[in-house]
């Protein structure tokens, strides 16, 4: 896990900026399952997002890469949220919002104009802070996803429910209760049924806000164990406001300030030898 | 101003707000008391032997042998007292001119009372109008025309500086000295045998179709069409509602158009009924003719037009209570924004919705200003669905305004009217505690 | 990844063509509310201009000679502006202070429990359809008023004006006594009270004497019908009122306590304040209802098309707009085209320009209050 890095990559930490050396060449096109780890996948450059006039994320640069799990931390306010949003282009929903600078996936600029939103977010799973099933049953909150996009055999759809339920290490409780309604779940079931909604799609990619700050410490912890099972086979995106959390299941880690991108590296290097004053400040504690 | 004063005057003000909160309620209660007493005794009264012959010949309900003796018996009672009448008349009839001149109106008023009362005499010819071809079927009715029969109205004006004083006085004075003066007394102490009445469950008021103007049977066809205008009224209310409500909710932005569009709402909202009514005649009968004349379906679409701004803003606010974070999780796994609409957000502010319709349906049955033009009769035949194209119907409301005050008989039929109120304001009623407890449940289910 | 994530510009153009196509469907269907409101506008107008044509607007706003059936026919309505008004008066005089104080004591007074039974009462007053109103108004109250008119308006008046005269008493003689020096003030204060009680009592008796010998010549009357309306017009009043008060917030309340207010004081120096503009949404709602009201005036208020004399004596029978039209349809129907027919649709129109000018003034109202709270 911690301080495992890709031995080819050369590595920048430099304050608010992040270079890789040319991409190898690499199997382009894949579906679902584990992929190379250690390519850059969504890489923003000078990526902005503006609430009328004011700039909630300000010109922040760096390189998600795939496979691993990159936390963004930083004190509330910071604009976490929104680049997080931004990514699976959320924020289009909200009136007054728009985008400046490049945010790219796969090197597909995401705010092209013939981006096609709904196919992105099929690829991108998406679990908010207060776990939020549908008042449907477990069974059609999980196969919403995959009936959305034209599936509708009851005998696929059954074998994707149960699939993603075991992912998301539910299956064994709900096994029994799949046509309940979810809303009869505990709290930490119902984020992991919200887990297993998201990758029934079969995403490559999953963006986690906050995703256990509304659970008790038990359901914390097994989500945690979740995004440890999770890695490689998707690249993990999580928004905490936890620095022990971020330092317990992250590989990279993103510090936010008012907008800005801070500093970004590896998650041991982050927590242990920050570079930025602010940083080490919000680290330690001093503010947040 | 002093403590003690201030506080004193905060209980005295609690106690005042107090006091409008238990007079409001007062004013419900007294306003049901009489409607559900009265009403009831449509249902549940004590029926006659003439009621039991009247569900026998019209309805076929009945044992007949038993009906058979039971009139047997009551027409064994009544014999003395229809002879002293026999009697008397033949007396008149080869009598001086003196003798008739003195009794013959006074006879001829007593014997049609008598009749109205008994029904007719066995032996003469079958009048016509079904209400005098029976006696009284309500032993409540007979007891007030027992009183008619022993008591002369008069009115005492001695008194100046007052209205005339109603007095009573017996018949039997007029009749002094003659035959009919024992009829009476035997009238008074045998009536009840002469009409045997008996504790009566006719529930079959809201299923039977109405004889002789009310005067027997219940009140299906105002049922029926009741049914009828409240159901077609929703079927063109609400889907142009529940569309609307979906634009005003999730497509509307802040546009001149939208605010206007909702002033227009509000406005349709505050129209006063009876213009709906005239915008109806003028509008849907007159302009477009969906009928010839007055018709179900033009009733309907008056109706729904009146409950139209109702259904639009329970609506509206029954899905902007929809939890924003279910729309984000649809549209974050993909789903464009109708899907979204159709499978998440309405299914989740269905019970919401429901509950808009289910009061506004109460609203379209109740409503009577709005059919008075367009679709209401005082007095019909249930309809077939497919006559609700182009045939008007009676309908509770309507009827109850024309029961009361421009029928023929108003006074004899007061429990067809109480029924008919009781009947209507229960309908209304459950509809809105239906409302009300699906409206209980909404929260269970949104919350888990 | 690429590939996948495009979308074609046929595609997009598509999409968006049908976005577009399906926003404006959903918004023609919207329209049809505003389509409904013009074409009522248009008919009513359509139908009422000819009478104004044919018979000129001065007699019908100011002649009290309404005779529409005879050879030579009047159309003199003020006596039926004026019945309509005295109704109208008479019902909010009814359900604005009881409706205040109602919506006061839901929102602030009464206990969690007790309000979960009085929101179903309210519901269930506000449900009852206006017939039925108009049938008890018939049946029930009118033959009442007839035998016992005095007696029932006598006890109105003892159950307005005795909790009024009790308030008033205390505060008066409190008021009174706190001119006195400290140590007789006590005994002053039992003193005015007593005083004042006295008065009060005997006022009250003397009126209600008055109030018992009044002939009732009808029960059908202005007096009924303002009750009844009164009633009708009460559950509106009480909820928009009551959502008002719970807009204020806790906040005011909080801060006025804070101070060491009593919560008659809170309720009637702050919150009914910053709550006003919803209560006067709420009184020219309920008015609306009043004046719009067709079967209980037709059935209860004796449609007597003259104006009382004096003018505020409620015993006597009025005619209202809305039971003029109900009534004289029927006839007025066979013979469409003339003026009989049309004059109703003036009356009409005059109603639906009344409740729509009083809507938008609601709406002015509320819109104001927003803006201020900011």
């Amino acid at each position: 896990m911690k301080g495992m890095s890709d031995p080819e990559e050369t590595v920048e930490n430099t304050k608010g900026n992040f270079s890789a050396p040319l991409a190898k060449p690499s199997v382009r096109a894949r579906s679902g399952g584990a992929q190379p780890s250690g390519e850059p996948l969504i890489r923003a450059k000078e990526f902005s997002v503006y609430y009328g006039s004011k700039a909630a994320v300000d010109r922040v640069t760096f390189d998600i890469q795939a496979g691993k799990v990159t936390a963004i931390i930083g004190p509330s306010g910071c604009g976490k949220s929104t680049y997080l949003r931004a990514i699976n282009r959320m924020n289009d929903l909200i009136p007054g919002c728009r985008a400046g600078g490049v945010l790219s996936l796969d090197e597909q600029n995401l705010y092209a104009s013939d981006v096609d939103v709904v196919a992105l977010r099929k690829m991108i799973g998406m679990v908010f802070q207060k776990p939020n099933p549908f008042p449907k049953s477990v069974f059609d909150n999980v196969a919403f996803g995959p009936r959305i996009h034209g599936l509708n055999d009851r005998g696929t759809l059954a074998e994707i429910v149960e699939r993603s339920l075991r992912r998301a290490a539910l299956f064994e409780e709900v096994k029994d209760r799949l046509n309940d309604s979810a809303l009869g779940l505990s709290g930490g079931q119902q984020q992991r049924l919200c887990i297993a909604r998201a990758v029934a799609v079969d995403p490559k990619i999953l963006l986690m806000d906050e995703p256990a700050s509304a659970l008790d410490p038990r359901s914390t912890t097994r989500i945690e164990d979740l995004i440890g099972e999770l890695r490689g086979v998707y690249t993990i995106i999580i928004v905490t406001h936890n620095m022990q959390q971020a330092a317990r299941v992250s590989d990279m880690t993103a510090f936010f300030y008012e907008g800005r991108l801070i500093e970004f590296g590896n998650t041991d290097e982050i927590f242990t030898k920050p570079r930025a004053k602010e940083t080490e400040d919000y680290i330690t504690g001093r503010f947040g | 101003m002093e403590l003690g004063t201030r506080r004193l005057f905060n209980r005295s003000f609690s106690f005042v707000s107090i006091a409008a909160i238990v007079l409001m309620s007062l004013s419900l209660v007294v306003l049901l008391g009489p409607i559900v007493i009265k009403g009831s005794k449509a249902f549940v009264f004590y029926g006659t032997i003439e009621y039991r012959e009247l569900m026998l010949d019209r309805f076929s309900r009945g044992n007949r042998a038993a009906v058979e003796a039971e009139k047997a018996r009551a027409e064994a009672a009544r014999k003395p007292v229809l002879d002293l009448i026999r009697g008397f008349e033949a007396q008149l009839d080869t009598a001086d001119a003196d003798f008739r001149r003195r009794y013959r109106d006074d006879f001829n008023e007593l014997k049609s009372l008598v009749l109205e009362l008994l029904g007719p005499m066995p032996g003469e010819s079958e009048p016509v109008l079904m209400r005098q071809q029976y006696g009284q079927t309500r032993w409540d009715r007979a007891r007030i025309k027992l009183d008619g029969v022993l008591y002369v109205e008069e009115y005492n004006y001695s008194d100046p500086t007052k209205m005339g004083v109603k007095v009573l006085k017996p018949r039997v004075d007029r009749f002094r000295g003659t035959s009919l003066e024992p009829l009476f007394g035997a009238l008074e102490h045998g009536v009840k045998d002469m009409l045997q009445p008996r504790l009566t469950w006719y529930w079959r008021f809201l299923f039977d179709g109405s004889h002789d103007s009310h005067f027997f049977g219940g009140i299906w066809p105002e049922m029926l069409g009741t049914i009828y205008l409240a159901l077609g009224a929703m079927l063109f209310a609400v889907p142009l509602g529940i569309i609307t409500a979906i634009y005003l909710a999730e497509y509307a932005g802040e546009s001149h158009f939208v605010s206007m569009l909702r002033t227009c709402i509000s406005s349709l909202a505050g129209v006063p009924s009876i213009v709906f009514g005239l915008f109806g005649l003028a509008f849907f009968i007159n302009t477009i003719k969906v009928s010839q004349s007055k018709s179900v379906l033009a009733g309907a679409l008056t109706l729904a037009v009146l409950v139209l701004p109702t259904v639009i803003r329970a609506s509206e606010e029954a899905i902007k209570a929809v939890p924003l974070t279910y729309k984000e999780a649809s549209m974050s796994l993909g789903a464009s924004r109708w899907r979204t609409i159709l499978t998440v957000i309405l299914p989740a502010a269905l019970p919401g919705v429901l509950t808009s319709i289910i009061i506004s349906m109460g609203r379209a049955a109740g409503e009577t200003a709005p059919i008075i033009f367009t679709a209401a009769v005082s007095v019909g035949k249930p309809l077939a669905v497919w006559q609700t194209l182009a045939q008007p119907t009676p309908a509770l409301p309507w009827n109850i305004y024309n029961l009361a005050t421009e029928h023929q008989a108003i006074d004899e039929i007061r429990h067809v009217q109480y029924g008919m109120v009781l009947t209507l304001v229960v309908l209304v009623l459950a509809l809105n505690l239906t409302a009300i407890i699906i409206r209980a449940r909404i929260s269970k289910k949104l919350r888990g | 990844m690429q590939r996948q994530l495009l979308i074609s510009k046929g595609a997009r153009r598509f999409n968006r063509l049908g976005a577009l196509f399906g926003h404006s469907l959903l918004g023609a269907i919207a329209s049809s509310s505003v389509i409904a409101l013009l074409f009522i506008f248009y008919f009513i107008m359509r139908d009422a201009l000819p009478f104004f044509r044919i018979e000129g607007v001065r007699e019908f706003f100011t002649s009290t000679h309404w005779y529409p059936s005879r050879d030579a026919p009047e159309f003199g309505a003020l006596a039926i502006f004026v019945g309509s008004a005295l109704v109208t008066l008479g019902a909010s005089i009814v359900a604005v202070p009881l409706g205040i104080l109602a919506a006061l004591c839901l929102s602030d007074i009464l206990p969690f429990s007790v309000r979960q039974v009085a929101k179903p009462v309210i519901e269930m007053l506000a449900a009852i359809p206006s017939v039925v109103f108009g049938f008890f108004a018939l049946v029930v109250f009118a033959p009442l008023l007839q035998t016992h008119g005095g007696s029932i308006i006598a006890a109105g008046a003892w159950i307005v004006f005795a909790p009024l005269g009790l308030v008033a008493v205390a505060v008066s003689s409190d008021a009174a006594a706190s001119r006195l020096p400290l140590k007789a003030r006590a005994a002053g204060r039992v003193g005015a009270a007593v005083l004042m009680g006295s008065l009060a009592i005997l006022a009250l008796l003397a009126l209600t004497g008055f109030l018992n010998r009044l002939p009732v010549s009808t029960g059908t009357n202005a007096f009924n019908v303002s009750i009844i309306l009164g009633i009708m017009a009460l559950p509106t009043i009480v909820s928009v009122s009551e959502d008002a008060l719970n807009a204020v917030g806790r906040e005011l309340r909080e801060g006025s306590y804070a101070l060491g207010a009593t919560r008659a004081e809170t309720l009637l120096k702050v919150v009914v304040p910053a709550a006003a503009s919803g209560i006067l949404a709420a009184v020219i709602l309920g008015v609306m209802r009043a004046v719009g009201e067709t079967m209980v005036v037709w059935m209860a208020s004796g449609n007597a098309a003259r104006i009382p004399s004096p003018w505020f004596n409620v015993l006597e029978p009025v005619r209202t707009l809305t039971a003029t039209i109900a009534g004289d349809m029927g006839e007025a129907d066979q013979v469409t085209g003339s003026a009989r027919y049309h004059v109703l649709f003036a009356m009409a129109l005059c109603l639906l320009a009344f409740a729509f000018i009083m809507n938008l003034v609601s709406e002015y109202v509320v819109r104001r209050s927003r803006k201020m709270r900011g």
